[in-house]
């Protein structure tokens, strides 16, 4: 879907581009009309919008042509003309960052922004605020002030969200000394400034708990009237729950709660929104909030019941009970013209689906009206189709012919990419249901458009492929690719094919004749990889596909040198070293600090621990865990920490970044020391330098402590050790000094057993505990006495070990007492592990949750790892 | 507010203004120039028939206002005189009718970057041809000094290529503003 509608934009920029090229000299030839005299305000008014629209077409003026631009419209100040001066507004806040010298308009904003025209208010200071530095602010500060607490709404809230632009362009300290304007804004009668103002007095103390706690509990209290002011104070509400963990039973929480009573829907739909996705509520607040949503799945207005059928989608699998009772409402959905909302009603349904029957009855009706929806609906369907597979392990093969006849039907790459992936995970998950599906994705990549996906499926076949009972079946369907694919394609394929041929010895002849066929290529890498193939399997050497250990970017630095030279020794590849990738440093961006690009997935912080050389013959990383903050934002160093598991050591990556502009860090260290004696750091590596704004990584690597002293919890206390050296602000030279050794105590930061443990999910539970057996169980009671029920106790047992809970285990019913969990993990070390975990939690006791826990493993340490951790 | 977008009223505007237009014949463009503190956007207030006020807060940019004085509308450029704001100057002196180049008389120590200022506007080709009309602010001032001495000082002498003159004034105490207004309608004609 995202990569059609990527295409469709190319090509409207293709064509635009070449359209609208030639209107702009135009437009900016148009622009000298500004210069005449006397001025016509009308044909003013038609070049300007000319202007404009070419502006928000994405038209990039250059430096020249924006500041000639501008000062020519500078010119239209002497018109008096309403719509053209509001024009000229739009005019400068496009133009203020590409023009120089913008200014030059201060002045004649702030007369505008304090005259006697209504109209001129709000847009002069939404103007100003874009040219402005912290310099002019000052000037104006005054009239700032005034504009806030302006009787007029438009102009008061055109300064509130002035302010808000103003505290992210440097202008933070100025905007902050105006508390109490703010203050008085928020008591207006006008719901738009009411909610700016909040917004706006809420990002000023973001950083600073205790003020935002009391600016909740103060506006809680307060009758907010706007509905908007509101929605707001409801998430902010909701997010200080969650961050500070109270509970459900706190003043903030009823607040919330009471706002499912207003009425106004805006309010009531947000504060049964936030309820319901916040992980601290139990079942019957969720209960409650699940009631209001359900009135709006009947309500008249397509908007509400869109956004409740929407909501009850995303916590179906978190509270699946509860929203089982809008099952009725929901089946009405389905039915309903609007398919956007049947959608979404019919995978809630499905999420929550209890037996096998009623799945199959759903998959009939969203099968009638697959055609009718789509790709970004088609894509929920497919997600909502894996969840079922993992909960419904029987149902994959009805699945799975679902998923193939979707396959078959037309759909954008996103969508296509879904159902492979589901396949894909089916095929891992179940043994039995594997051919099938290699089956399925064999016929789709005979027509598949998508290289990437023909790419992933080929490599799937290639591993998969050996295992099956007639390998040769899949040769067939591969080389088809290599006759008649493009390149990349061709490429997997001869590896694919190789892999093959290398693990199946009945089949190595006959793959070795069909690779000889791609020696003729027209393509180098196809041609290379068909080359290379051949010689190892007619060598008969089997260890095709170990993995490569080295630095990617130190082979590559070796291999060039190694070519500079006479080359009369052969290359050893012992030799190579390391070689950090030269780090360009960041332009220096006034006092904000960039944030680091961040692309999701763990694989940024994965591939930079991996070009470390000391590290490379650590083997592959086991888990690599979201980066932990150990300094609060805005101070002079900030440092997080990354880390990560290997086999049998463990790395801490620190990130560190340098706010301070006149200093000029050497050799930056932090040094971790464990509060549990079994952890040993056997590896240092500083950061030789690190310049203002710059950031980088130091590393220390522990040694894992052994399996049974179980001091795998360990609390961490950390030390920034640096050299500073004073340097010249703006050209960040250092000082001639030799610089001073300094401190900077960080926070502490934990590594639990959690960290070693992989989750796994579609584990059939049953057949694997059966299959362990009891050699290596132990079995233990606890009682948790500081949980008050059996769901709190299974979130702190999951978080704790880190395991996956299987057949949503983790979901207890409403009510009961008793409850099994079970849970399944890899340790670092390979093991597997099983927990069945028995809780019983009696609410008329104050004695917390009993729990038996029963642990099996295939390494006969483990359990009791577990359990002694636990204890 | 609402009546510039009613149609009706737009159309009774247009026809005003060209009723007044037979009358008010003349208009004409200026711009006012110099350092900072001079007294520019003073001597604006003071020839819009305002009052004269010693609290003057620094102009960031321009000012633009138009006035009307007999039957010539003046439409007046004033441009901050700080050091950032100097470059631009030119870019508001193109095609006006007079630039008007204010001084500080009192200051004497500002006598010489004022020369340097003003030469270095004049020597822009685009600006060739305009006339400058010298203003020494401030004469009610002890030590202010008279026109002869801001000529010399000044150096007008060497400006051959456009008509030049040199008025020494004061914005406090209202004196000579009239002969200067009449020679910036003087120069409303040549339009």
């Amino acid at each position: 879907m995202y990569a059609r509608k990527d295409r469709k934009d190319d090509d409207d920029s293709a064509q635009g581009g070449n359209k609208w090229s030639g209107e702009r000299s135009s437009v900016l030839q148009e622009a000298r009309v500004f210069n005449k005299s006397p001025l016509d305000p009308k044909k003013c008014s038609q070049v300007l919008t000319k202007l404009l629209y070419l502006l928000n077409q994405g038209e990039k003026l250059s430096a020249a042509e924006a500041t000639d631009t501008f000062f020519a419209m500078t010119r239209l100040f002497q018109s008096s003309d309403v719509m053209l001066r509001r024009l000229v507004y739009l005019g400068i806040k496009e133009l203020a960052s590409t023009a120089n010298d913008v200014i030059i308009v201060t002045s004649s904003l702030t007369k505008d922004m304090t005259g006697k025209e209504q109209l001129y208010r709000a847009p002069a200071i939404r103007a100003l605020c874009k040219i402005a530095d912290a310099g002019t602010l000052q000037a104006v500060e005054r009239y700032m002030k005034q504009a806030i607490v302006d009787k007029n709404g438009s102009v008061a809230s055109g300064a509130l969200v002035s302010c808000l632009h103003l505290l992210n362009q440097g202008c933070a300290d100025i905007v902050r000394r105006w508390p109490n304007e703010v203050q008085e804004a928020l008591n207006s009668d006008d719901a738009m400034v009411q909610y700016h103002a909040l917004g706006l007095l809420y990002q000023i103390r973001m950083n600073d708990k205790l003020a935002v706690s009391k600016l909740i509990s103060k506006y809680t209290k307060y009758n907010v009237k706007s509905p908007y002011a509101l929605c707001l104070l409801i998430k902010l509400t909701c997010k200080m729950i969650e961050d500070e963990g109270y509970g459900t039973d706190c003043p903030m929480f009823n607040f919330v709660e009471s706002c499912l009573r207003h009425k106004n829907e805006m309010v009531v739909y947000e504060a049964a929104h936030c309820i319901v996705n916040m992980k601290s509520t139990g079942p019957s607040e969720a209960g409650r909030a699940v009631a209001v949503l359900q009135l709006f799945l009947s309500s008249p207005k397509a908007m509400l019941r869109f956004a409740a059928v929407r909501t009850l989608n995303r916590v179906a699998c978190n509270h699946p009970k509860i929203v089982m009772s809008c099952n009725i409402d929901l089946e009405q959905l389905i039915s309903g013209t609007n398919r956007s909302i049947a959608t979404l009603a019919i995978t809630t349904l499905l999420k929550t689906a209890s037996n096998e029957s009623s799945v199959e009855r759903l998959m009939k009706q969203i099968e009638s009206f697959m055609t009718e929806i789509s790709d970004e609906f088609k894509v929920v369907v497919v997600e909502s189709i894996q969840s079922l597979c993992e909960k419904f392990p029987n149902k994959q093969g009805t699945m799975m012919g679902f998923l193939a006849k979707m396959l078959r039907e037309d759909g954008g790459f996103e969508y296509k990419k879904a159902i492979v992936d589901t396949i894909i995970d089916i095929i891992h998950s179940n043994e039995d249901k594997m051919e099938i599906g290699l089956g399925h994705l064999c016929e789709f990549i005979e027509d598949c458009e998508h290289t990437s996906l023909a790419v992933k499926i080929l490599s799937l076949l290639a591993t998969k492929g050996p295992k099956t009972k007639n390998p040769s079946k899949y040769v067939r369907f591969i080389y088809n690719r290599l006759i008649l694919e493009n390149a990349q394609v061709r490429a997997a394929s001869v590896s694919a094919l190789a892999q093959i041929g290398s693990e199946c010895p009945n089949l190595t002849n006959n793959v070795i004749v069909l690779l000889e066929r791609s020696l003729m290529d027209e393509d180098d890498e196809v041609r290379d990889r068909a080359a290379y193939y051949l010689k190892i399997l007619q060598k008969g050497n089997t260890d095709l596909f170990t993995q490569l250990t080295l630095s990617i970017h130190g082979l590559e630095s070796a291999l060039c040198e190694y070519l500079k030279s006479d080359m009369s020794v052969p290359f050893d590849a012992s030799q190579i070293t390391y070689e950090p990738p030269v780090k360009q440093a960041k332009p220096a961006a006034p006092l904000a600090v960039p944030e680091k690009k961040i692309s999701p997935g763990k694989n940024v912080y994965q591939e930079e621990v991996l070009e470390v050389p000391e590290f490379a013959q650590l083997g592959n990383v086991f888990r690599t865990m979201p980066p932990i903050e150990l300094t609060e934002p805005e101070t002079e160093y900030v440092v997080k920490v990354v880390k990560h598991i290997f086999g049998e050591h463990v790395v801490l990556q620190f990130n560190c970044t340098n706010t301070v502009n006149d200093q000029l860090l050497e050799n930056v260290s932090v040094e971790p020391v464990a509060m549990n004696g079994g952890w040993k750091a056997v590896h240092t590596i500083p950061i030789k330098k690190l310049g203002y704004q710059e950031t980088a990584s130091c590393f220390v690597c522990f040694q894992q402590p052994d399996l049974l002293d179980g001091a795998y919890n360990s609390g961490f206390t950390n030390t920034l050790k640096f050299t500073v050296k004073d340097c010249d602000p703006t050209t960040g030279e250092p000082d001639d000094n030799d610089g001073y050794p300094d401190e900077y105590v960080l926070e502490v930061f934990e590594v639990s057993l959690s960290d070693f443990i992989q989750k796994v999910a579609n584990v059939d539970f049953v057949n694997s505990w059966e299959e362990l057996g009891p050699e290596n169980e132990l079995e233990d009671t606890f009682v948790l006495s500081a949980y008050s029920s059996l769901q709190q106790a299974i979130e702190k047992i999951q978080d704790f070990l880190g395991m996956h809970a299987c057949e949503r285990s983790d979901q207890v019913p409403e009510g009961k007492q008793t409850h099994v969990l079970i849970l399944a993990g890899t340790f670092v070390n390979g093991g597997r592990i099983l927990v069945r975990a028995r809780l019983a939690h009696d609410p008329t006791m104050t004695q917390g949750v009993t729990m038996n826990m029963t642990v099996r493993s295939n390494d006969e340490s483990l359990p009791e790892l577990i359990l002694t951790s636990l204890a | 507010m609402a009546g510039s977008s009613n149609p009706i009223m737009n159309a009774v505007n247009k026809l005003l203004d060209w009723i007044k237009s037979l009358f008010w014949k003349e208009e004409m463009e200026l711009t006012l120039v110099g350092l900072q503190y001079s007294g520019k956007t003073t001597f604006v207030n003071v020839i819009s028939s305002e009052k004269f006020s010693e609290d003057m807060i620094p102009t960031v940019g321009f000012n633009m206002r138009k006035i009307t004085k007999g039957n010539v509308t003046i439409k007046m450029w004033d441009i901050g005189g700080q050091p950032r704001f100097r470059s631009m100057w030119e870019r508001y002196c193109r095609g006006v009718n007079a630039i008007v180049y204010m001084v500080d008389a009192a200051d004497k120590e500002k006598i010489e970057p004022a020369r340097n200022e003003l030469h270095t506007l004049l020597d822009k080709p685009q600006l060739a041809g305009i006339p400058v009309l010298v203003l020494g602010n401030k004469r009610d001032l002890p030590e202010a000094l008279d026109e002869k001495a801001i000529i010399d000082q000044m150096n007008l002498g060497a400006i051959q290529d456009r008509e030049i003159c040199c008025f020494s004034i004061s914005c406090k105490e209202k004196e000579n503003i009239d002969i200067t207004l009449q020679w910036l309608i003087g120069h409303a004609k040549s339009h």
